[in-house]
C-alpha cells in the first residue's frame, strides 16, 4: 500500500509537469497545440546532445533545452499560430503536421534507435521498502516549485493578471488596454519552456524516441480535461487522479490495462461532466 | 479517367488505388467534419470497425466477401452511433478528443481482448480479395470512390448541406429556427460511418491483411485529416485532390530521396500548402477557374 | 551524315533492337542486363540498415567476380517501410510493379512482413527475410506450400529461440544457479504473448522452474517501480523479461532501481553493440537470448572477413556492427543466388525454390560445424519439438547441437561494458553472471 501512494505521488509529480506547459496554451489560446510534445522532445533531445554528446555540465544544458524550447514555442506561435488566429481547427492541423515534420528530422538526424539518458541525478534511496528514484523525486520537486511559481506568476504578477485576463475574455483584456498578441507570445514561449524542462525529467526517466512525443500529449491533454481548462490548480489535482489510477491499476489490476482507464475517464469527463473538475470557462 | 489504365504502368495505377482509398475515406471524414465543425479524431476507429469486422467474418468462418462488407458496414454503422452518440453533446475541439480517446481504446482493446479472434498485435493476414491485380482494383476502387462523390454531392445539393454549413457556423441559431439538429447530426453521422464503412471493409480487402497498427494508428489518422483539409473542407472534390496530392506527392520521392528525409519533405511541403492555402487545394482551383471564366467572359 | 540521316538510322536501330529483344523468348535476355534485387524494410533503423548492408557486400563481391546468371551484374534497389504496415504493402508494390525486381530480401519487423506477405503471394517473387521470426509465417508456408513457397526466412523462428532458451533455464539458471521460480515480465505485444506461451508450457516440465507471477505491462508505461516491486513482492529467483519494444526502458530502469532480483530473457535492445552506449553506459548485468551471430560471438575466418568489410566501410555510422540479420542478409544472397545459378534464374519459380531448398552452407570453425545456412524442407519433422518449419533456417534445437546452428545463443552484458555468449557451451567466450548490486 505504501507502494502505490509513494510510486503514485511521484509519478503524478512528473504527469503534472508535464501537463503544466499545455494548460497554460489550451486555457488561454483555446487552441490544442498538437505539437505541445515536440517541445518534450526537443528539450530531451537537446539536453541528450549537450550533456552526453557534447559534454557539457548539466546545468548550461538545462539551460540550452530550454532555450530551446522557448525557441520552437515563440516560433510555433508567429509562423503557425497567428496565421490561423481565427480557426482553430487550422492551428491544430497545422502543429499536427508541424509534430509530425518534427518526428521524422529527429529520425534523420538521430535514426529511430532509441537512448536511454543519464539520469539527472544518479541514485536510489528505500522508504518504507519502496524503491526510489533519485531522479524522480528531483523531477516531482521541480514539478511542484514549478506550479507554485506558476501560481504565484500568475495572480501576483502583471504580466500573469494579464494572461488571466486574456484567457477570461480576449476582447475585454484588449480594451482594457491589455495586448493580446504580446500576451500570447509570452504564453507560447512559457509553454515551450516548461514542455522543455518536461522534457528533460521524462527523458531521464523514460528514454528518447523519434515517437515520445505522443504519449505526453495524450497525457497532457487528459490532465487538462479533467482538471479543467483555465485552472493549475485542477490540473494539479487530475495529474493525481490520472498518475494514482495508472500505479494502481498497474499494481493491483494488471499492468497492460493502465492506458485504458485514463482513456476512459477523458471520455466520461467529457460527456458527463466537461468542465472538468475545476473548469472555469464554458466549451 | 477510365481509359488511364492503358497508358499508365500497373506500379502507377497501384498508386491511384491508394489514393482513391484514401479519397474514400477524406471524404467519410468531411462528411462530418467539413462543415459542421465537429472535428473527428475517430475516424479510424470506424474504418477499423469494419476491417476488424470483415477480417474476422471471412478469416475464421469463411463468410463470403459479398455477405461480410455489407455486415461489416452494419456493424460500423450500429457501433460507431453506439458510441458517438453520447459525444454529438460536445463540441469542437472536445469533440476531437473525446473521439481520439475511442480509437486509443479500441487500439489497446484489441490485442488485449480475444487476440487469437483478433489477431492480437500482429493482426490477421493472408485475408480473401475482392478483385486481383492492378488494374482490376483500380476500377473497383474508382468506380467507389466516384460513386460515393456523386452520392454525396446529390445528398448536399438538398437542403441537408446548408443546414449542416449552418451548425457550422452557429449551431444554436439554427436549433432555435425549428431544426432538429439532433436529428441531422445523427443522420449525417450515420452517412458518414457508412462512407467510412464501405471504405474499411474494402481497404482491409485489398490490403490482405489487418493490423492495428495499420488501422488505430495517429499517422493513418494524419494521412485522412489532411487529405481532407489541405484539399478542402467541406467540399465534395477537396478531400479527393487533396488524397491524391498527398498520396502521389509521397510515392513520387520515393526514388529521389531516402528515408526520413523523404517524409520530411512530404511534411514541409503540405505544411507549406496548407500554410499559404488554408481552405485548400480545391479553393485555388476554384478562384482560377472563376478568374479564367472570368477573362473569358470579358474577351 | 546529316544530323536528320544519322537520326533516322539510329531510329531504325533501335526498333531494330526492341524487336529483336520483343521476339526473343523471354527467359533468355540479353547479357548485359542486370539482376534487380530489391530490399524491403526501414532505412533509418538499426535492424534495416544491417540487412541493406550485409546485403550491398554480397552484392560487391559477387559483382567484383564477374556477375551472376551469365556475367550480369547485380543492382540493388530499396524501398523504405519506416516501420509501418502500410507503407510495407507500398513498398512491395513498388519493388514488383515499377521497379519489376527478380529478388526481395526483406529487413522488414514481423507486423510488416504480415503485411506484404499477401502481395508476395500475388506477384510471386522470391522473397528471403532476414529478421522477421513469427513462427506463424512458417506455419503459413507449412499449411499453404504452393502458396506461399517463395518465402525463405534465415532467421531460426521465435518457437525455436524460446525451446532452446528453455534448455539454457535448464542447464543455467535451474542446475548451475539453482533457481526454482520466476515471475514473467512480459510486453503487451503478440511477440511477447507468443513467446509467453511456449515458456509457459515448457519452462516447468523441462527446466523445473515454476513461473509464480505473470505480468503484463503496456508498452507505453513510464514508470516500472510499481511493476518491479510488484515482481519483487512475491520473492522469485529471477525475472523472466520479454520484451522487444522500448526494451531500453525496463532494462535501463532495473539497473537505476537496482532491483533486487536478477533479470534474464528476451531484451531486442540488447542485440546490438550500440546498446552500450544507447543506455547511457548502463546496460550491465543484462543478458538476453539473441539470434545469432550476435554480439560476443566467436567467428569463423570467413565472417571474420565479412565484419572487417563491414567495419571498414560502415564502420563509423550506426550500427557499428551488423546485428545478426546483417550476417543473415550476406549468407542469405549467397543462397538465393547460388540456388539462381543451378535453377537458370530467379523466374522458373518452382526449380528456383527447389534448389534454394537444397542449399546448404555449412561454417566451420576449429573443425567443428559452426553455423549452417540450409533451409527446412517440406515435409521434414524436426525431432524436439515434433513440427514441420519449412523454409525457416536449418536450426538444431536437440542436445548436443553439433548438426547445425544452435537457434540462439544467450549473451551476457557486463558492467565494464563487454560482451559474451555463455550459452550453449560449446558457443561460450564468458560466464553468465548477475548484476554486482546482487547479493
Amino acid at each position: 500500500m505504501a507502494q502505490v501512494i509513494i510510486q503514485g505521488f511521484l509519478l503524478s509529480g512528473l504527469y503534472a509537469l508535464i501537463a503544466v506547459g499545455f494548460t497554460m496554451i489550451f486555457s488561454v489560446g483555446r487552441v490544442l497545440n498538437l505539437a505541445y510534445g515536440v517541445y518534450i522532445m526537443l528539450g530531451g533531445y537537446v539536453y541528450y546532445v549537450a550533456v552526453q554528446i557534447l559534454s557539457l555540465p548539466k546545468f548550461p544544458s538545462f539551460l540550452l533545452a530550454g532555450l530551446a524550447g522557448i525557441v520552437f514555442g515563440v516560433l510555433t506561435y508567429l509562423v503557425l499560430v497567428k496565421r490561423f488566429e481565427k480557426d482553430p481547427i487550422a492551428v491544430e492541423i497545422s502543429t499536427l503536421i508541424l509534430a509530425v515534420v518534427m518526428q521524422a528530422v529527429i529520425v534523420l538526424i538521430f535514426s529511430t534507435a532509441p537512448r536511454s539518458m543519464w539520469p539527472l541525478i544518479p541514485g536510489r534511496f528505500e522508504v518504507f521498502g519502496v524503491s526510489i528514484l533519485k531522479n524522480i523525486l528531483f523531477a516531482t520537486a521541480v514539478s511542484w516549485v514549478v506550479l507554485g511559481s506558476l501560481m504565484v506568476f500568475i495572480h501576483k504578477t502583471h504580466i500573469g493578471r494579464a494572461i488571466r485576463a486574456v484567457s477570461m475574455d480576449a476582447k475585454g483584456a484588449a480594451v482594457s488596454g491589455i495586448d493580446p498578441q504580446r500576451i500570447n507570445l509570452v504564453t507560447w514561449a512559457l509553454s515551450g519552456v516548461l514542455g522543455a524542462i518536461a522534457g528533460v525529467f521524462f527523458a531521464t526517466y523514460t528514454q528518447l524516441d523519434p515517437g515520445m512525443w505522443v504519449f505526453p500529449l495524450i497525457t497532457a491533454v487528459a490532465v487538462v480535461i479533467v482538471g479543467g481548462i483555465g485552472s493549475i490548480i485542477g490540473s494539479l489535482i487530475a495529474a493525481h487522479i490520472i498518475g494514482f489510477m495508472e500505479v494502481a491499476t498497474t499494481t493491483w489490476i494488471s499492468a497492460d490495462l493502465r492506458g485504458v482507464f485514463t482513456m476512459a475517464l477523458i471520455i466520461v469527463v467529457l460527456v458527463v461532466a466537461p468542465k472538468g473538475l475545476l473548469g472555469k470557462a464554458e466549451l | 479517367m477510365f481509359s488511364l489504365p492503358l497508358f499508365l504502368s500497373t506500379g502507377t495505377l497501384r498508386i491511384f488505388v491508394m489514393a482513391n482509398f484514401l479519397a474514400i475515406f477524406a471524404m467519410s471524414w468531411d462528411a462530418l467534419s467539413g462543415r459542421t465543425g465537429y472535428i473527428s479524431f475517430g475516424h479510424p476507429f470506424l474504418i477499423g470497425i469494419a476491417g476488424y469486422t470483415t477480417a474476422m467474418l471471412t478469416y475464421h468462418l469463411g463468410v463470403p466477401l459479398y455477405l461480410s462488407i455489407p455486415a461489416a458496414v452494419v456493424v460500423t454503422m450500429i457501433g460507431g452511433t453506439l458510441f458517438f452518440l453520447p459525444a454529438l453533446r460536445i463540441r469542437g475541439t472536445y469533440f476531437a478528443l473525446v473521439t481520439l480517446a475511442f480509437m486509443e481504446i479500441m487500439y489497446h482493446l484489441t490485442q488485449v481482448i480475444a487476440p487469437k479472434v483478433t489477431g492480437g498485435t500482429r493482426g490477421l493476414s493472408g485475408l480473401p480479395e475482392m478483385v486481383s491485380g492492378a488494374i482490376p482494383n483500380y476500377y473497383l476502387t474508382c468506380s467507389v470512390m466516384l460513386l460515393i462523390g456523386i452520392g454525396l454531392w446529390l445528398l448536399i445539393r438538398t437542403g441537408l448541406g446548408t443546414a449542416l454549413s449552418a451548425i457550422g457556423v452557429d449551431e444554436e441559431a439554427v436549433k432555435s429556427s425549428g431544426l432538429n439538429t439532433n436529428r441531422i447530426k445523427l443522420f449525417i453521422f450515420t452517412i458518414s460511418a457508412m462512407i467510412a464503412g464501405i471504405g474499411g471493409a474494402l481497404y482491409v480487402h485489398y490490403l490482405g491483411s489487418i493490423a492495428p497498427r495499420a488501422l488505430f494508428d495517429i499517422n493513418f489518422l494524419f494521412s485522412i485529416l489532411v487529405a481532407a483539409l489541405v484539399g478542402g473542407a467541406g467540399t465534395i472534390v477537396g478531400p479527393i485532390m487533396g488524397a491524391y496530392f498527398l498520396t502521389f506527392l509521397l510515392e513520387y520521392l520515393r526514388p529521389y530521396i531516402p528515408g526520413a528525409g523523404r517524409f520530411v519533405l512530404y511534411g514541409v511541403i503540405t505544411l507549406v500548402v496548407y500554410y499559404f492555402a488554408p481552405k485548400g487545394l480545391y479553393s485555388i482551383f476554384s478562384s482560377l477557374r472563376q478568374r479564367l471564366s472570368g477573362k473569358a467572359g470579358t474577351g | 551524315m546529316g544530323t536528320n540521316r544519322m537520326t533516322f538510322f539510329s531510329i531504325m536501330a533501335t526498333a531494330a533492337v526492341f524487336m529483336a529483344g520483343v521476339l526473343c523468348s523471354p527467359v533468355t535476355m540479353a547479357a548485359k542486363d542486370p539482376v534487380v534485387v530489391g530490399y524491403i524494410g526501414s532505412f533509418d533503423s538499426d535492424t534495416g540498415k544491417s540487412t541493406i548492408r550485409g546485403a550491398e557486400i554480397a552484392i560487391e563481391e559477387l559483382n567484383a567476380a564477374g556477375g551472376v546468371l551469365g556475367g550480369r551484374q547485380i543492382k540493388l534497389v530499396k524501398a523504405d517501410t519506416r516501420e509501418d504496415v502500410t507503407e510495407g504493402i507500398k513498398a512491395y508494390e513498388y519493388l514488383a510493379e515499377t521497379e519489376k525486381v527478380d529478388f526481395i530480401i526483406s529487413g522488414s519487423i514481423d507486423d510488416v512482413s504480415l503485411s506484404w506477405l499477401p502481395r508476395m503471394a500475388e506477384y510471386k517473387i522470391p522473397t528471403l527475410d532476414t529478421w522477421t521470426s513469427y513462427v506463424g509465417i512458417i506455419d503459413m508456408v507449412v499449411n499453404e506450400y504452393d502458396k506461399y513457397k517463395m518465402y525463405f526466412m534465415n532467421v531460426a523462428c521465435d518457437y525455436a529461440l524460446a525451446t532452446l532458451y528453455v534448455d539454457f533455464g535448464k542447464d543455467i539458471l535451474a542446475d548451475k544457479m539453482g533457481w526454482k521460480t520466476t515471475v514473467v515480465l512480459q510486453e503487451d505485444t503478440a511477440f511477447g504473448g507468443g513467446v509467453f506461451e511456449l515458456v509457459d508450457q515448457m519452462l516447468a516440465p523441462e527446466a523445473g522452474i515454476e513461473i509464480i507471477d505473470h505480468i503484463v505491462y503496456d508498452t507505453n508505461t513510464v514508470d516500472f517501480s510499481p511493476i518491479f516491486s510488484k515482481a519483487a513482492e512475491s520473492k522469485p529467483d529471477f525475472i523472466y523479461l520479454i520484451s522487444s519494444v522500448r526494451s531500453q526502458v525496463p532494462s535501463s530502469q532495473y539497473v537505476k532501481l537496482q532491483v533486487p532480483v536478477p533479470m534474464t530473457g528476451i531484451n531486442v535492445a540488447a542485440f546490438g553493440k550500440d546498446f552500450w552506449n544507447d543506455t547511457g553506459q548502463m546496460g550491465g548485468g543484462t543478458s538476453t537470448l539473441s539470434p545469432i551471430p550476435s554480439v560476443g560471438f566467436a567467428m569463423d575466418d570467413r565472417t571474420k572477413a565479412f565484419v572487417e568489410k563491414y567495419e571498414a566501410k560502415y564502420g563509423n555510422s550506426r550500427p557499428i556492427f551488423p546485428h545478426f540479420n546483417g550476417f543473415n542478409a550476406y549468407y542469405g544472397m549467397y543462397n538465393a543466388f547460388n540456388a539462381a545459378e543451378r535453377a537458370g534464374g530467379f523466374a522458373p519459380l518452382d526449380a528456383w525454390v527447389t534448389e534454394m531448398e537444397n542449399e546448404d552452407l555449412k561454417i566451420y570453425k576449429d573443425g567443428k560445424l559452426w553455423l549452417r545456412y540450409g533451409f527446412w524442407k517440406p515435409g521434414e519433422i524436426e525431432p524436439r519439438t515434433n513440427r514441420e518449419y519449412t523454409h525457416n533456417i536449418k536450426f538444431d534445437i536437440t542436445q548436443p547441437l553439433d548438426d547445425g546452428a544452435p537457434s540462439m545463443v544467450v549473451i551476457q552484458w557486463y558492467e565494464d561494458g563487454s560482451t559474451a555468449v555463455v550459452y550453449p557451451e560449446k558457443y561460450a567466450t564468458g560466464e553468465f553472471g548477475v548484476p554486482s548490486w546482487i547479493k
